[in-house]
């Protein structure tokens, strides 16, 4: 038996190619290699945290409160350590034991009081901004004093040299060709549909041109920026947790029906708060990535960050009443957003505008889903 | 007698299936004809056509309503006509009340405001028609499924509806009920009211209808005056087989003790008023232990309750392999070696959007590891396993389970419980809503699983069922332990007389 592939296959594929080839021709700069190696550092902090958003959304939940928390943990972790004088690495580990405790919180309110996330995580929204005009006192704040740097700031300023990206490149997609052939084999041997030779031969060579034009891109300017290699590592363990673990299953099985997971013994609360916890684990990565990309802590880091985590989310094919979304497909949405913004930056659009066409993609890719899911 | 509604030759097709081919079929006035058949034999998609949910145009041949060709282009072109569908899933909004339901999307009007003394008014007089004493400003959410079925009839009849049609109308209705329902539609008949009876229980199909069509594989087998033909003759024509004993009930040799409820009480929620009063019982090693009663008994509740998924406890002590039990929770129930497949597929059973595969382990799936992960090949094996001994007809384990149909479905719920290798297994209703073939399969497997010393609690409203698959039977009255019998000693007057309250000592 095979799998058949569908227009939906490539819908996004398809999206992201029409909006890279009008923003190559109206801003040539936007194939420079120094702004995709910004873009690929953009499209890391969206999409790492639009991958904690699919742990989220997945199980029926979702949360507004993304956003204030990643300035928040930013803020945090730089008061810490322009203040108070904290190692870097103390300061960012204290903002994430932060973060998992305010999520953990917010997961279990959510689903032991039966509140709706919507609100708990919209009180959140507004408790965290407040927290972190509070904390940073409403000043804006470097994330390194003076002009050397610290582990915080070379998060987004770190770049692994031409050669370690060759090579890490390569070894990326020597895994992916092992994990490729061993998952063939055993879904042949188990008789379960398997892509044709040949559809299979050819992801793996677009994926291996993807990786080649990216590595030679981002080369030509400094090499991998770390935080796409963080995005690796998050997508990597989101991956392993949605697909291969029992917790993943179940965030699958309460998405798609809560009565029946809860009937079927999945411990449902244990799982959404697992959720809720990792997801905050992600908000203060991203919170730490966000801020130092910006160089300093101010009062509009993480702005609106929430809706585009969600909208990358939506735009990769994940359902909002849960059950349904990948990681490879929120990547592409994210991608497809941080392209966006990118690519209105570099044309100077107006921030009105940029709002506008955030809202309209975003809107016609949940009608384009509707329509051809129906198929 | 010129046919009412009449179908000639309907060919359906869907890709790559034909659902019907070159079915006819004629409903005269004031007839009550019962449509039989197997799962998947064609009576929903003929329903369909006939109620215009399938437009004119989708479909082969004619439909002729009235001695005139009909060519419905929607289910409310159908309604305007006289065609009113009364559907399995009943399409009532429970936050309104019964009148505003009597009347949805045909208010009565004055001017542009809705005339809410007719709704009132004209409320009543449909309710008394069907024989409801409701006052017309009742929530709909608080009836019964009953009292429900019974609003839906009279909103048809709102609408001045020749034809009727009821899906598995019982399936959710208590034995009286059911007669209720039965009296309204010979009562309908009377009035010139037409009505198309789909049903697999064909006790009801031979007490109330005039003639009998079978639907088997898409084709019409055979339609036979009632009076004329007996069960075996239609179920031979359902599933082209005989059968010959439809609940071969194998002889038990019970064993020690598995699960024990001494004086169990319970309330659904913390402080609230009892709803399982005093129950008492036992179930051994390889023994069915039947529990009846009327919709509302408080079954489904017991079963629940035991599970962990239902209610606070009051009192009494529970007892599961000798050891003192007390799930908190359905995964621990679980883990004590408890299991319930759950009466509702939809709601409590599956997750529709998800394979078969998916379905059948998730019970399972935490013990399933190697490590912190899945093992996918452990579990595919067993997932196999399985979907092959079930014999659940699908393509593949990576199918959906919500395109299969109810008795495959159902078959996914119990290998999901088996999965888990239970102890002690609850069965809430197995057979709701299935076909002859696959509860005969679901018989069977009740008499595997005895063998293997296992112990089965079978929750069922079928009085047959019940007598003819359970060791011992306990009929359960208003939350209360209204008797319990042997199976040799237990006669349907008795079962029902304890499911009504009155001990027979008091009779």
């Amino acid at each position: 038996m095979k799998s058949k592939l569908t227009l939906r296959d490539f819908s996004l594929l398809l999206s992201l190619l029409a909006i890279g080839g009008f923003f190559a021709i109206a801003a040539p700069q936007f194939l420079s290699a120094r702004n995709l190696s910004m873009l690929t550092v953009e499209l890391a902090i969206t999409a790492t945290l639009a991958l904690g958003m699919l742990l989220v959304i997945l199980p029926g939940h979702i949360d507004l409160s993304v956003g204030s928390g990643v300035g928040l943990m930013g803020g945090i972790a730089t008061v810490l350590i322009i203040h108070h004088g904290w190692p870097a690495w103390a300061a960012m580990t204290g903002s994430g034991l932060v973060a998992l405790v305010l999520w953990m919180a917010m997961g279990a309110l959510i689903i032991r009081q039966r509140i709706p996330a919507f609100i708990i995580t919209l009180g959140g929204l507004l408790i965290f901004k407040g927290a972190f005009w509070l904390v940073i006192g409403s000043h804006t704040i470097p994330v390194v004093a003076g002009g050397s740097s610290n582990l915080y700031s070379l998060l987004t300023t770190f770049f692994l040299s031409p050669a370690a990206s060759a090579v890490l490149a390569t070894l990326v997609f020597a895994g992916l060709v092992i994990l490729n052939l061993r998952a063939r084999r055993r879904r042949a041997t188990l008789g379960f549909a398997v892509d044709d030779a040949e559809v299979a031969f050819l992801k793996l060579f677009v994926t291996a041109q993807g990786l080649l034009l990216f590595v030679l891109t981002v080369n030509q300017f400094r090499g991998i920026p770390l935080p796409v290699v963080i995005l690796g590592v998050v997508a990597l363990m989101i991956q392993i947790i949605t697909r291969h673990t029992p917790f993943g299953r179940h965030l699958y099985a309460i998405g798609g029906n809560e009565e029946a997971a809860f009937v079927s013994g999945v411990p449902v609360q244990r799982t959404v708060i697992g959720a809720f916890t990792l997801l905050g684990g992600i908000v203060a990565i991203t919170g730490l990535m966000q801020t130092a990309y910006a160089g300093a802590t101010t009062t509009t880091v993480g702005d609106s960050m929430e809706l585009d985590a969600i909208a990358a989310c939506v735009i990769g094919g994940t359902s909002l009443r849960g059950g349904r979304g990948t990681v490879l497909g929120v990547i592409f949405g994210a991608l497809i957003m941080a392209s966006l913004l990118n690519g209105m930056t570099l044309l100077a659009v107006a921030p009105e505008m940029k709002f506008i066409v955030r809202g309209v993609v975003l809107t016609l890719a949940v009608w384009m889903d509707v329509k051809l899911a129906r198929r | 007698m010129p046919a009412l509604l009449e179908a000639c030759s309907i060919t359906k097709r869907f890709p790559g299936v034909t659902a019907l081919r070159e079915v006819s079929f004629d409903l005269r006035p004031g007839e009550i004809h019962a449509l039989c058949g197997e799962n998947g034999a064609g009576k929903s998609t003929l329903i369909k056509l006939l109620s215009g949910l399938h437009p004119h145009g989708s479909y082969e041949g004619e439909l002729f309503f009235d001695g005139a060709p009909a060519q419905f282009a929607s289910i409310a072109d159908a309604q305007r006509t006289g065609l009113a569908v009364i559907y399995q899933e009943l399409a009532l909004v429970d936050e309104l009340t019964v009148a505003e339901n009597l009347f949805l999307g045909c208010e009565p009007r004055r001017g542009v405001l809705i005339d809410w003394d007719r709704i009132w008014r004209d409320g009543r007089a449909l309710l008394a028609r069907v024989g409801l004493d409701l006052a017309p400003d009742t929530l709909v959410g608080d009836l019964g499924v009953g009292s429900k079925q019974l609003v839906e009839i009279a909103k048809a009849h709102g609408k001045h509806a020749r034809v009727l049609i009821l899906d598995e109308p019982t399936a959710a209705l208590a034995e009286r009920e059911v007669d209720t329902l039965l009296e309204l539609l010979r009562d309908l008949r009377r009035r010139g009211i037409a009505c198309i009876y789909i049903s697999h229980k064909l006790d009801e199909v031979f007490a109330v209808a005039d003639r009998i069509t079978v639907l088997r594989d898409g084709a019409t087998i055979t339609t036979l005056p009632t009076s004329a033909t007996g069960k075996n003759e239609v179920i031979r024509a359902m599933v082209g087989r005989e059968i010959a004993e439809l609940f071969p009930r194998h002889a038990s040799h019970p064993g020690e003790v598995l699960l024990s409820v001494e004086d169990l009480s319970a309330a659904a929620v913390k402080g609230g008023p009892a709803r399982l009063h005093h129950i008492s019982f036992e179930v051994r090693a390889g023994e069915v232990l039947g529990i009846g009663g009327l919709m509302g008994a408080g079954r489904t509740e017991l079963l629940m309750h035991l599970f962990g998924a239902w209610g606070a406890r009051l009192g009494g002590h529970l007892q599961l392999a000798g050891r003192p039990f007390d799930a908190a929770s359905p995964v621990a129930a679980l883990a004590a070696g408890l299991v319930l497949a759950s009466e509702d597929r939809k709601r409590y059973g599956l997750i529709l959007a998800e394979s078969i595969g998916f379905n059948l382990s998730l019970s399972s799936i935490t013990r399933l590891r190697r490590g912190a992960l899945i093992d996918e090949e452990r579990e595919a094996h067993a997932n196999q396993g399985l979907f092959s001994s079930l014999r659940v007809k699908a393509p593949s384990l990576e199918t959906a389970v919500g395109t299969l149909s109810g008795g495959n479905q159902q078959k996914v719920v119990l290998g999901k419980a088996l999965m888990t290798e239970p102890q002690v297994v609850l069965l809430d209703e197995p057979t709701r809503g299935i076909d002859v073939g696959a509860k005969i399969e679901v018989y069977a497997l009740i008499n595997e699983l005895t063998a293997q010393g296992k112990a089965v609690v079978l929750v069922s409203s079928e009085l047959p069922e019940l007598m003819g698959m359970s060791d011992r039977i306990l009929m359960l009255h208003d939350g209360r332990v209204g008797g319990e019998f042997t199976r040799a000693e237990a006669t349907p007057e008795q079962l029902l007389a304890a499911a009504m309250g009155r001990t027979p000592a008091a009779a």
